[in-house]
This record gives C-alpha cells, structure tokens and sequence, in this order.
C-alpha cells in the first residue's frame, strides 16, 4: 500500500464536498473552480475534476449553462441544483462530524503516545 | 524544421506544430481510455478537457503567429494530470469497484506471442488464470494423450484466440490498467527483454516500438475475421513446420542408417575379395558372369544406393536446420554424374549378366534298358552322402560347391524331374534330358552337355543318382535334368520312397498325387500308368491309424509314436540328453 495512493484517495474523497462548497454561493465556469481548488491545495493535478463534474452533473446535483466570455469561446457556467443544495447540507453535517471524530482519535492517540515517552 | 497543423480546440485556434500535436492526441487518446467505463459521460468530458486545454494553451500563446511546440503540451499535461488521474476517480466514488476487482475487470484471454511453443495458447491462458505456463502446458499434454480432442481443442483456441500484439492488449491480458504509466513501463521492460536477447537485433526493437503504438490499440477491433484468417494461416504453416521437422527426423534416420550399413556391406564384400578362398567368393564366381569382379560390383551398388540416400540426408539436415547454404551447385551435380555413370555401368554388366542367360539349350540322352518285360522294375534313388553332405535327398534348386573324390570342385545339383511314359517299343527306354542356358543357342546346348550324370542297372534294379555334377568353370547356368522313364504295356515298376521329391508330374489312372506315388507297384496299361497296390478308398491323411504317446516325469520327457506300418519314432530327453530313434535311422 503506496502512501501517495491513501493521500489521493482522501483528498479526492472531499473533493465532491469542496466543489459543491464553492458552488453553493454562486455559480461558476471550470477555471475558477479549479483555480479555488488548486489555491486550497486540495488540488494536484486538474484531470480529475472533469470526471467529477460531470458525473454530479449526472446525478442530478449540478446543472450548467454556457456564458458568452469577453475573451474566448462560452464558457461553462455550473451552479448548484436544489438536489444539489440539500446533497451538500447533508455533506456539512457528516462532515463537521467527521473532523470532530478524526481530531478527537488522533488526539487522543498522540496524546498516549507522547504520555508513554 | 517542422510541419504545423491547425487545430480547434474547444473553440479556439491554433497552430501546433507535429510533434506537439501528436503526444496532444495521444494524450487526449489515453484519457479517453481510461474514461472507456463511462461511455455516456466520456464525450462530455474530453470536451470540457479540451476547453481548458485550449485556455491553458492560449494563456501561453502571446502572438496568434505563435507554435505550439511539444515543451508547451508537456507543461499542460503537467497540470492536468495523466491518463489515470482521470480515472482513479471513479474507482473512489463508485462504490461498486473495489480495487482488487479491478485488477481482474480488464484481463482478456490473448494469446501470449512473446511465450510460445506452438502458438501461445498454453501462455494466453496462464495468465489469465493467473497460474504458471507448465501446468498449461502438462494440462495440454495430458488432454492431447489421454482424451485425444485436447489437441482439436488447442488448434481451436489457437485460431480463435487473437494474439496480444500492443502492448495495451499484452497489458489486458496480464490483466494490469491499460493507461499510458503501465504502457510505458511494458515498452521499458520489452525494450531491455529485447536488449537481452541479442539476437533479436533492431528491427525486431523497432518492431516492438511499432507494436506499442497507441494508435494501434484503438484499431484493436479491427475485423475479426481477417485475424481468424491470419490465425489460421499461421496455425497451418507452423502444422506444416512441425511435420516437415518431422519427416527431416525420419528422413535423416533412414538415410544414415541406410549409408552406415552400405558401408559395412562394401567392407565386407571387399574383405571377401581380398582374401578370396572363402565361400561366398566362389559362389558369387558362379553365379557371376558379367565379366565385373566382386569389388566392383560392391562399390557400384554402394554408389547406386548410397547417392540417393546421401540426397535424402541433406534433404533431411536441411529441413531441420533451416539453413538456407546447402552443399554446393558443383558437389551436387558431380556426385549426381557419378550416379549416372554407376547406373550406365550397371545396365551394361547387368546385360551381360542376363544375355549370358538369354537362351536355352538341351542335351538328350536316350539308353536301353534292357529287363524282361514281365521283371519287375525296382526304380531307386541314390544319393552320395560324401558329396552333399546332407542326411537327406530331395528336390531342390540351385546348387551347392562340393569336392568330388579327387577332390575337385564342382557345381552339385538336385533340379532333377521324373517322369513316366508309355513306349510302344519292346523294352523300356530311358530318356535323360541335360537342360541349361547360356548367351547363345550352341553355348547353352554346351553348357547342357557339359552336366555330368549317372545311373546304373544292377538286376531288376535301375539306381538314379539323385544329383548331378558340373564343372565349375562351366558356372551355374540353371541347370536341370529331366529323367524320362518310357515303359512299354504290361511292364511293372515299384517307385521306391527315395523318389518321393522327384517324380514330377507323373501321370496315372488313380490319380494319385506324386508325393504320396512312392512306395506302390505301378503297371503301365494302355490307358497308362495303374497302381496295384493302392486302397481303393485312397486316404491322404495316415496320421488316424497309429498312436501316439507321451510321457512327462521326473525321469525326462518320452515321446513315443507308432503307425501301423510298423513304423515307430521315439523322442526321449532325460539325463543323456536328447534321442530321437525311429525304425528307419537315429540320431543322437
């Protein structure tokens, strides 16, 4: 088991989370969503959020729509659905949650550790 | 200096120069595969992947004169991540995939040509059962010994089953992702493969680079059929290979064989030569009569014979060895001269030898014998033990070389025919008739004269030598004797048991079968010749009026036979050995 593959993996499991996150309070084309992504770090390479959107676009969570651009072609405007903006309430929840979990665990075990040293 | 290409991408445009466009599209390509689980959003995606290509690329593009150039697509797949980066992701967020399911998904049966025996079946299914090639193999052995059809099956799969040529198909069919890291990785490990096997030289690396072409796993699909086609083809002609090794085998077996025991026969035939005295010189001296010694005639069969299957050898060392130099044009056409000139040879002495024996020619001898026509005439055989050699006398062709009592050595015969007829004239008349061959007419009626033989009248007895003599320069031209009894009517004959093997042909009312005429009084009538004393219910089978007994014990084995003719034999093994005694002679 490659640590590089577990970092990935965690990182791509949020990724759907933050990318409905930075929908939710307005909408946005593909380079701002990557470009938020990327300034949090939550972002390595960009290829993988093609997949990603599209396939919440499928699930009914997101819907797009084309923006004539002042330079270049119409961009792709996403935004969140109403699915969507529920599908993301629930995230929230499960998330606070889950930081909460993961903090308090590995608190505690760093504190033993540092206890038994 | 390079060609440029205008491309669209996601609705802007650019110049791109060749090279840069093809890694673009075969990055493009790749990601395309890796999305090939979702075919429905696959389209979607590469045209959104291509519009932030497009505005990546634009942002570096600062005059629209300006190239896009290989370093520029470098930097963009930098960002955008490779081939698997796209796909990663749906193995996350689909929970149906798990990993270890995922390694399996994608192996597809293959023939494996790069670990073959015949045509890589046996390889193609190891990996994908994940076992080692051996036990395919054995699998395969068994089946084709012990069920017969496994070899049916083999060719069936063989011809069924495409062979992994790309390297994507060799990936499928070790069952590893098919994305572009893994594409390189096998190209690396082929690429050092080949470079271990130094053999192989470049084109066969060039070759393997060609196969790895991404372009050509698109086109993986291409007709089926055709590759049947092909498949079948190859199956056939490796069938073919396999037999023709076969026959090579075969062949080269045969021919050294063939060679090695003419070598020993010439050896042989020239020892006999050399030394001259023995056996088999002289009677090859008599049959012979070509004019061409032993030796030459040894060395002419050896080249008649040995060329052929020297031809047949390198046939079969070539078959085998599949190298393309052979023995040269000259060696060739000489040694096929050679065989010409032995052949030509052979026809010639072969002639002479048969022209020698081209005609017949005939002796007669006629002499009174002169009985009283109411005497019995007492017919008997009579051998000479001291010339044959042998404890028996019968009919028999060919000759044999003995030394008479002034020890010389002659030609001795047994092709003697008897015969009876009947005679008008007052006495009874012998006719002997000397028969041989030779090139001419007169040459064959000498050779016929030159046949020594002898009879003698002793009382009511006439004795017939049972052989007859040549001298052995006059050599062995089938000679043959035909000893002709005339009887006049009323004269009687007892044929004694030494003529049984050579009456031939002997007429008589009864009809009774020469061998079993013997040991009867005959009287010639003037309806021919009549047995007196023969049942009337003639049996041929004698064997139902004796008895036989035998007796196994301790003591040795007793056989003892007696038929009532007051003939009886006794077969005996005990501690004495073997004794087989009958009422006529022993031995012991």
């Amino acid at each position: 088991m490659k640590i590089e593959n577990t970092k990935a993996q965690m990182r791509k499991g949020v990724l759907e989370f933050c990318i409905l996150s930075i929908l939710q309070n307005k909408d946005a084309y593909t380079s701002e969503i990557l470009s938020q992504l990327k300034d949090a770090k939550l972002l390595v390479v960009e290829g993988t959020v093609y997949p990603l959107l599209t396939r919440l676009k499928n699930a009914g969570l997101l819907n797009y729509r084309w923006e004539e651009s002042t330079s270049g072609p119409p961009r792709k405007y996403y935004g969140l659905t109403e699915t969507g903006k529920l599908f993301l309430k629930g995230l929230n929840t499960t998330w606070s949650d889950l930081v909460n979990a993961v903090s308090t665990v590995t608190k505690n075990n760093t504190n033993v550790k540092s206890t038994k040293k | 200096m390079n060609k440029t290409i205008n491309i669209n991408l996601g609705g802007i445009f650019f110049h791109i120069d060749e090279l840069a466009y093809q890694k673009l599209k075969n990055y493009l390509n790749a990601i395309r595969r890796s999305l090939s689980d979702d075919p429905k959003g696959r389209d979607e995606i590469i045209t959104d992947i291509e519009s932030r290509i497009g505005e990546l690329l634009s942002d570096k593009v600062k005059d629209v004169r300006q190239v896009i150039n290989e370093s520029d697509i470098d930097e963009v797949i930098e960002v955008m991540g490779k081939p698997e980066d796209y796909m990663v992701d749906e193995e996350v967020f689909n929970d149906d995939y798990s990993s270890s399911y995922s390694n399996t998904r994608s192996k597809k049966l293959y023939r494996d040509g790069d670990d073959k025996f015949l045509g890589g079946v046996s390889s193609g299914l190891a990996h994908y059962f994940n076992i080692d090639v051996i036990w395919v193999r054995l699998g395969w052995l068994v089946a084709a010994f012990g069920f017969g059809f496994g070899f049916i099956l083999y060719l069936i799969l063989w011809i069924l089953l495409p062979q992994a040529n790309t390297t994507a198909e060799k990936l499928e069919m070790e069952g590893e992702e098919v994305n572009i890291t893994n594409i390189e990785k096998k190209i690396k490990e082929e690429l050092t493969d080949v470079s271990e096997r130094v053999k192989s030289g470049i084109s066969d690396v060039s070759d393997k680079v060609k196969n790895a072409d991404y372009k050509k796993y698109k086109d993986k699909a291409k007709s089926g059929s055709q590759d049947v086609v092909d498949t079948l083809g190859k199956v056939l002609t490796t069938l073919f290979m396999v037999i023709g090794k076969f026959i090579g085998v075969i062949l080269i077996i045969i021919s050294v064989s063939t060679i090695f025991a003419l070598l020993i026969s010439l050896v042989t035939a020239g020892s006999i030569d050399f030394f001259q005295e023995d056996w088999y010189y002289q009677h090859f001296n008599i049959i012979n009569s070509s004019g061409l010694p032993l030796w030459g005639i040894s060395i002419m069969t050896f080249i008649l014979v040995g060329i052929p299957f020297l031809f047949l050898f390198l046939l079969g060392i070539r078959i085998l060895s599949n190298n393309k130099r052979s023995v040269g044009r000259v060696t060739k056409l000489s040694l096929l001269g050679v065989w010409l000139v032995a052949l030509l040879m052979m026809l010639f002495f072969g002639s002479r030898q048969f022209v020698q024996s081209a005609f017949e020619g005939s002796v007669i001898e006629k002499q009174e014998l002169a009985f009283l026509s109411t005497d019995t005439l007492d017919i008997k055989i009579l051998d000479n033990e001291n010339l044959s050699g042998e404890s028996y006398l019968k009919h028999r062709w060919g000759y044999q070389l003995v030394y008479d009592e002034n020890n010389v050595e002659k030609i001795y015969s047994n092709d003697i025919r008897f015969n009876i007829f009947q005679t008008d004239a007052n006495d009874p008349y012998i006719k002997i008739n000397k028969r041989s061959k030779g090139k001419s007419k007169i040459a064959a009626r000498e050779n016929a004269g030159n046949i020594g033989y002898n009879f003698t009248k002793s009382g009511e007895d006439l004795l017939l030598n049972g052989y007859f003599l040549t001298e052995i320069e006059n050599k062995f031209r089938d000679q043959s004797l035909k000893i002709d009894l005339y009887l006049p009517i009323d004269q009687v004959v007892y044929l004694d048991k030494s003529m049984r093997s050579f009456l031939y042909d002997v007429d008589n009312i009864q009809n009774i079968y020469d061998r079993d005429m013997p040991k009867h009084y005959y009287k010639m009538t003037e309806d021919g010749l009549s047995c007196l004393d023969c049942d009337k219910n003639w049996d041929h089978n004698i064997d139902d009026s004796g008895s036989f007994k035998m007796k196994i014990d301790q003591e040795g084995v007793n056989i003892n036979i007696t038929s009532d003719e007051n003939e009886n034999a006794k077969v005996i093994i005990d501690e004495n050995g073997l004794n087989i005694s009958s009422s006529r002679d022993s031995i012991k």
